[in-house]
């Protein structure tokens, strides 16, 4: 059973269980369960464009624009649901869908027009923050207390609970479970990766190469949208900087999560627990009394760590094969 | 007349073009504009943004990124700050924050040749981490209270025009000729054109690869000095998010996110351009809010635009060379 998981997940898992313990001994109330997965909403918006932008990553691309996404959500639906007083829940089906617009916008530029992800993702992200800006300046609501007035049905989304479980972490579950079901257990999940791998090698064997990275943006776009929601439910106002800040913890995340920069390698599994190692280093730094503030040494340090230990070990472990193969050759 | 061809063909010319419409477009709208005053002063706040592109485009042709030249830019300029709010010597101020800015890019380069980290990974981290640093090091203050004679610097004048901004042309003239003129610096170029071939020509790729960071970080802490001088304090989030500007204004100036393709004077003239688009919106009473639509949308168009014709120029090429093994064949 356990050959079968990766090794890099499993490292993964155990650095869950030392975190679990070690902040626990740092501060007991650590150890209470209803905390802990009430924390979930603290990097839902992480983990959910993670998800997504592990696909984006798997094909070679990058994509940086995520978090103003956040925002011109946030702000897409809170001035329709109170400044055009429209249904929220059309509201919210409209931001979603103007999130997919964007990463359509994304996807058909950097697939067809054959230019580099990162620079348009970059446009992207200076273009959507600005739209949001632009948006919430025309409706002279004022920009630092944002939108707020809510019903009450749309906090539930975030601050709802089934049985003593968050939302949040219901939300955590099915979005991973869409990722994974797609990324693994489809045949556009194998073609996702064979891009990735090889993409001239995947066009040439009748793979509509242009058409998967495109729908790779999409969806990335489409869980910044549904991320946008969720975070303006549980902040309980809509602002054009949400997601602002969310560049750095949604690359950590993808990375840590074991899947290369490079493309054609990695997994939905390993950014999920990257994710939970980074919601809980969170939560677990706030509650030991560290501020804030000194949470980007942190995860920047696993970053690094994390990242380096990939790298040697590749490096490490094909050198050891060749050693081996060369000595067996040598023998026979 | 051949030369001026090739002149018209480049891409630096375009962006130089560019720039030029746009002043003149705005200055057709509000004369106040083209006056010598706002060119001065357009060209002093772009000053920031050329020197880190300078040090950027060293990056990018080589094929990497450096994402940490805003949190390298901060720690320099607190640090530089503080030794001169307690009275420090200005020389001692300024080779602190440039052996902070070499060090960080040292740090920079080790990680992308020893440990194999992608450099936007491991300047990501960095910059968290320098950010992280700033913060401990000012105790989460502002540093404020530099001394007057510091903050005069910046407004020095040389014939006419501002002290700095002619230092900074002289020295982008300067960096640019190094790099098209001299072997050692044609090898950034080749390094990001084909790092294989560069390796096969004896170039020593992967100290260049570590030059290049340890020349961006320094000219990440000059820029941190001329914020200093320009400012006058050190919040504690000063310089974030520059690294997206700065890279957005080396695209735009024809440098290529890929690597080998690019030139110092572009990636200025691109930092100008964006610098001038925001004082612009000013002059043509556009409301702020519209900054970052108008820069990003820009970005994409140019970049998509430039994608376009580099498509149509390899194909022409194709074909004038298919032709030309047609007609070979055919004598």
């Amino acid at each position: 059973m356990l050959t079968k998981i990766p090794k890099w997940n499993l490292a993964l898992f155990v650095i869950i269980i030392a975190e679990i313990i070690v902040f626990g001994m740092l501060n007991p109330r650590f150890w209470n369960v209803t905390i802990l997965l009430n924390s979930f909403n603290d990097f839902i918006a992480i983990a959910i464009i993670g998800f997504f932008v592990t696909l984006v990553v798997i094909t070679g691309g990058i994509d940086i624009s995520g978090g103003s996404i956040i925002g011109l959500t946030s702000v897409v639906t809170g001035l329709l649901s109170q400044v055009a007083s429209l249904n929220i829940w059309v509201s919210i089906i409209c931001a979603i869908f103007i999130a997919g617009l964007c990463g359509l916008l994304n996807g058909v530029l950097i697939a067809y027009g054959k230019v580099q992800a990162m620079v348009i993702t970059l446009g992207g992200m200076l273009l959507y923050s600005g739209i949001a800006i632009v948006l919430v300046g025309m409706s002279g609501v004022s920009t630092y207390e944002g939108i707020s007035g809510f019903s009450e049905g749309f906090s539930q989304i975030a601050n709802g609970e089934v049985m003593g479980i968050p939302h949040a972490v219901l939300l955590f579950i099915i979005m991973f479970i869409i990722a994974y079901i797609l990324l693994h257990r489809t045949r556009y999940g194998r073609y996702i990766y064979l891009t990735g791998i090889n993409k001239n090698t995947a066009e040439y064997s009748g793979i509509h190469t242009k058409k998967i990275i495109a729908s790779t943006y999409v969806l990335s776009g489409l869980s910044a949208g549904i991320a946008g929601v969720v975070l303006t439910s549980y902040l309980g106002s809509a602002r054009s900087d949400y997601g602002a800040e969310y560049l750095m913890p949604i690359l950590t995340v993808v990375v840590l999560g074991g899947t290369l920069i490079t493309g054609g390698k990695g997994g939905v599994v390993g950014t999920a627990l990257a994710s939970i190692i980074l919601g809980f280093m969170l939560i677990g730094l706030q509650m030991a009394g560290v501020s804030t503030q000194y949470i980007g040494l942190a995860t920047g340090v696993l970053l690094i760590v994390s990242v380096a230990f990939l790298g040697i070990n590749r490096d490490f472990r094909s050198n050891m094969k060749r050693i081996v193969t060369q000595k067996q050759n040598i023998g026979g | 007349m051949y030369r001026s061809a090739s002149l018209i063909k480049q891409r630096e010319f375009r962006t130089l073009l560019f720039l030029i419409l746009l002043f003149v477009v705005v200055g057709f709208i509000n004369s106040d504009y083209l006056s010598w005053q706002n060119i001065d002063k357009s060209l002093k706040s772009s000053l920031l943004f050329i020197v880190l592109a300078v040090g950027m485009t060293f990056v990018l042709l080589t094929g990497n990124l450096d994402i940490s030249v805003g949190g390298t830019l901060g720690i320099s300029a607190a640090v530089c700050g503080t030794i001169l709010r307690d009275g420090g010597n200005i020389f001692l101020a300024v080779i602190a924050a440039l052996l902070i800015g070499a060090c960080i890019g040292l740090i920079n380069g080790f990680g992308v040749i020893k440990l194999k980290i992608s450099s936007f990974i491991m300047t990501l981290a960095i910059l968290s981490i320098t950010r992280v640093v700033q913060v401990i090091y000012t105790d989460g203050k502002w540093v404020e209270n530099i001394p007057a004679h510091v903050k005069e610097l910046s407004n020095l004048d040389i014939f006419g025009i501002n002290l700095l901004s002619f230092i900074v042309i002289v020295g982008v003239i300067f960096v640019q000729l190094y790099l098209s003129k001299s072997s050692k610096g044609r090898y950034y170029t080749a390094i990001g054109d084909n790092a294989d071939g560069a390796i096969s020509l004896g170039i020593p790729v992967k100290r260049y690869i570590a030059y290049s960071f340890v020349i961006s970080g320094v000219c990440a802490s000059l820029a941190g000095l001329i914020f200093v001088s320009q400012i006058g304090f050190v919040s504690t989030n000063a310089g974030a998010g520059i690294e997206l500007t700065v890279i957005a204004s080396c695209v735009l100036g024809g440098v290529s996110l890929i690597g080998g393709i690019g030139t110092v004077v572009g990636a200025a003239l691109g930092a100008i351009i964006l610098t001038s688009i925001n004082s612009a919106l000013v002059y043509m009473k556009v409301p702020a809010f519209w900054n970052d639509t108008i820069s990003g949308s820009l970005l994409i168009m140019i970049v998509v635009i430039d994608a376009l014709l580099a498509f149509n120029a390899s194909k022409k090429a194709k074909k004038v060379r298919l032709n030309a093994r047609v007609l070979q064949k055919e004598a």
